[in-house]
């Protein structure tokens, strides 16, 4: 029976680095059982977010908790959260398995759990081998097992894709599904939304460190505008033909991209396919593109404008 | 807490900082013992006509060469707690013990440990030394009950001066900032003040140091300038505690970002 995840709750966090206020009065919760992904440009105050989670960073105000505590009031933090951060913090000169038993050593485990975990991040063959010499790939695979020796029931991991390659992401994708599914608490950090779309049940979305949106993310997929990419040489002709359609309660609009291709906005390819025909146009292509994702994120994030999305 | 000076003893002996200056230390103090044994004699000799190898209190000087290598104790503090924070591997310390002063406190035990283990090392090493080297020279005895109070002297000292690099480490946190303020300090800061303004020298780290060493061969002290040892040792374990206390209500607290 592996460890039940905690819910974790930010709570109106606010935290000023001198003038630069890093994030304010962001709340969220991230639920067992589901994988959360984190995400927001850089410096959107992601890390600084973890680190008042994980105790290291004093909030200005408002509170980050594991259940019901301060990570800093956990008797025995590496059994409850395990914590993966920027892939930095190693001794060059120290081997992977010295960095683990370090940390097994301060955490009162059993030494012979470094191994245990080296091998369950493919590190096995490395384990002797001084950290100088790590890719960034191994570094992050350490970061991972380092979060992992505890056998904690939360998994916070920043940024873990970065350096890995295909293989290694996939890797990553099914090991964070498998540990959400028994029931443990994963929040993954991610700038970039397509990296963690795949492995998400849930988003909580920040832009210079207020919340932009929360919820799951078949509701983020939901609240995508769905666009149609028309390209045709009567561009014009179209665009007059679209524009006089009324569908009742969506906002209907035809954007001209160059004279021979127009964007849509709430009029289905069926439709426009049927004008297109009625109207004797040409088409070269017809593409929805609405629903994207990673412009969804990017409209959602830009310009730090956290009113625009509800 | 054992499990944290388990930690800490793991931290240091799988790096090679221990080695090194383990290597330090018994060179600078064989070298102190060859120095006072051959050179400084000799060179006395042309004007004084006086054979130093035969006053007892020399000899015990040359003994008590085991504790001038104390500077590479400090500085071993200072690079163990430094060190976390150059190499960022504080964040991992911290993500284990978010509890931040407890982590100061088994890193001041382990290496207060290692200090006293260096310590014996050094006496073992300038005493086979002196030997050897008196061996072949007219010389006043060795005597035992002094040389066994300038080994528990070196050990104790070495110990404790240990905890006070760790403390100056963690109020210090950029390791050269440490290591060369620690340097200009000891070698020129309270060399100066000791010599113009001695009541104050005593009771400054360097001075309790002595007065647990009790040798006067590092600063030139006498013995009526330098404390007894037990108020020695209290004054230095007392720096040691000051600047974790100062440590732990500053620097440590700090932000780990």
């Amino acid at each position: 029976m592996s460890p039940q995840g905690q819910l974790l709750t930010v709570t109106s966090l606010t935290k000023a680095f001198g003038k630069v206020q890093a994030i304010s009065d962001l709340s969220f919760q991230v639920q067992p059982g589901r994988v959360t992904g984190f995400l927001g440009p850089n410096g959107s105050g992601k890390t600084t977010t973890l680190r008042c989670l994980l105790g290291l960073v004093q909030p200005t105000s408002g509170s980050a908790r594991v259940g019901e505590h301060d990570y800093r009031e956990l008797s025995h933090p590496a059994t409850v959260v395990g914590a993966a951060l920027e892939a930095s913090g190693f001794h060059p000169g120290r081997t992977a398995r010295g960095h683990l038993q370090v940390i097994t050593d301060a955490a009162a485990l059993p030494a012979a759990r470094a191994d245990e975990v080296l091998a369950l991040v493919g590190l096995t063959e490395a384990a002797g081998r001084k950290v100088g010499g790590f890719s960034l790939g191994m570094r992050q695979r350490l970061a991972l097992a380092a979060a992992l020796v505890g056998d904690p029931g939360v998994l916070i991991l920043d940024e873990p894709a970065n350096g890995l390659d295909p293989e290694g992401i996939a890797w990553l994708r099914s090991f964070l599904r498998a540990r959400a599914q028994e029931g443990r608490t994963v929040l993954v950090s991610s700038h970039v939304l397509s990296e963690v779309q795949q492995t998400v049940d849930d988003v909580v979305i920040i832009s210079k460190g207020r919340l932009v949106q929360t919820g799951t993310l078949d509701e983020l997929t939901g609240t995508g505008i769905s666009k149609v990419r028309v390209r045709t040489p009567n561009a014009e002709v179209l665009r007059l033909a679209l524009t006089a359609v009324t569908n009742d309660g969506v906002e209907t609009r035809v954007e001209i991209v160059s004279d021979n291709e127009i964007l849509v906005v709430g009029i289905e390819t069926a439709q426009i396919g049927h004008i297109a025909l009625r109207e004797q146009v040409e088409l070269h292509e017809l593409t929805p593109v609405g629903n994207d994702l990673e412009a969804l994120f990017l409209e959602l994030t830009a310009g730090g404008n956290p009113g625009g999305a509800a | 807490m054992m499990a944290l000076v388990r930690s800490e003893f793991r931290k240091v002996t799988t790096t090679k900082v221990l080695l090194w200056l383990t290597i330090a230390t018994v060179t600078f103090s064989a070298l102190n013992v060859v120095l006072l044994v051959f050179l400084t004699p000799r060179a006395m000799d042309v004007s004084t006509d006086v054979n130093f190898l035969l006053d007892p209190a020399y000899v015990t000087n040359i003994l008590g060469a085991a504790g001038s290598s104390s500077i590479f104790i400090l500085i071993l503090g200072i690079i163990g707690m430094t060190g976390e924070y150059r190499h960022m591997t504080i964040t991992s310390t911290f993500l284990v013990t978010p509890k931040r002063p407890r982590v100061l406190i088994a890193k001041g035990m382990a290496y207060a440990l290692l200090g006293a283990t260096l310590g014996l090392i050094a006496f073992a090493s300038s005493f086979v030394v002196t030997l050897i080297a008196l061996s072949r020279e007219a010389h006043a005895p060795v005597d035992a009950t002094i040389a066994i109070q300038i080994l528990v002297g070196v050990v104790l000292a070495f110990a404790i001066y240990a905890f006070v690099g760790v403390s100056v480490g963690a109020l210090i946190r950029i390791q050269v900032a440490a290591v060369v303020g620690a340097l200009v300090w000891v070698l020129i800061v309270e060399a100066l003040i000791t010599v113009f303004v001695d009541w104050i020298g005593k009771w400054l780290p360097g001075g309790a140091l002595d007065a647990v060493l009790q040798t006067t061969n590092v600063t030139g002290r006498g013995g009526e300038d330098i404390l007894p040892t037990a108020a020695g040792v209290i004054v230095l374990i007392g720096y040691a505690v000051l600047f974790g206390t100062l440590a732990s209500l500053t620097t440590l607290r700090r932000d780990i970002t």
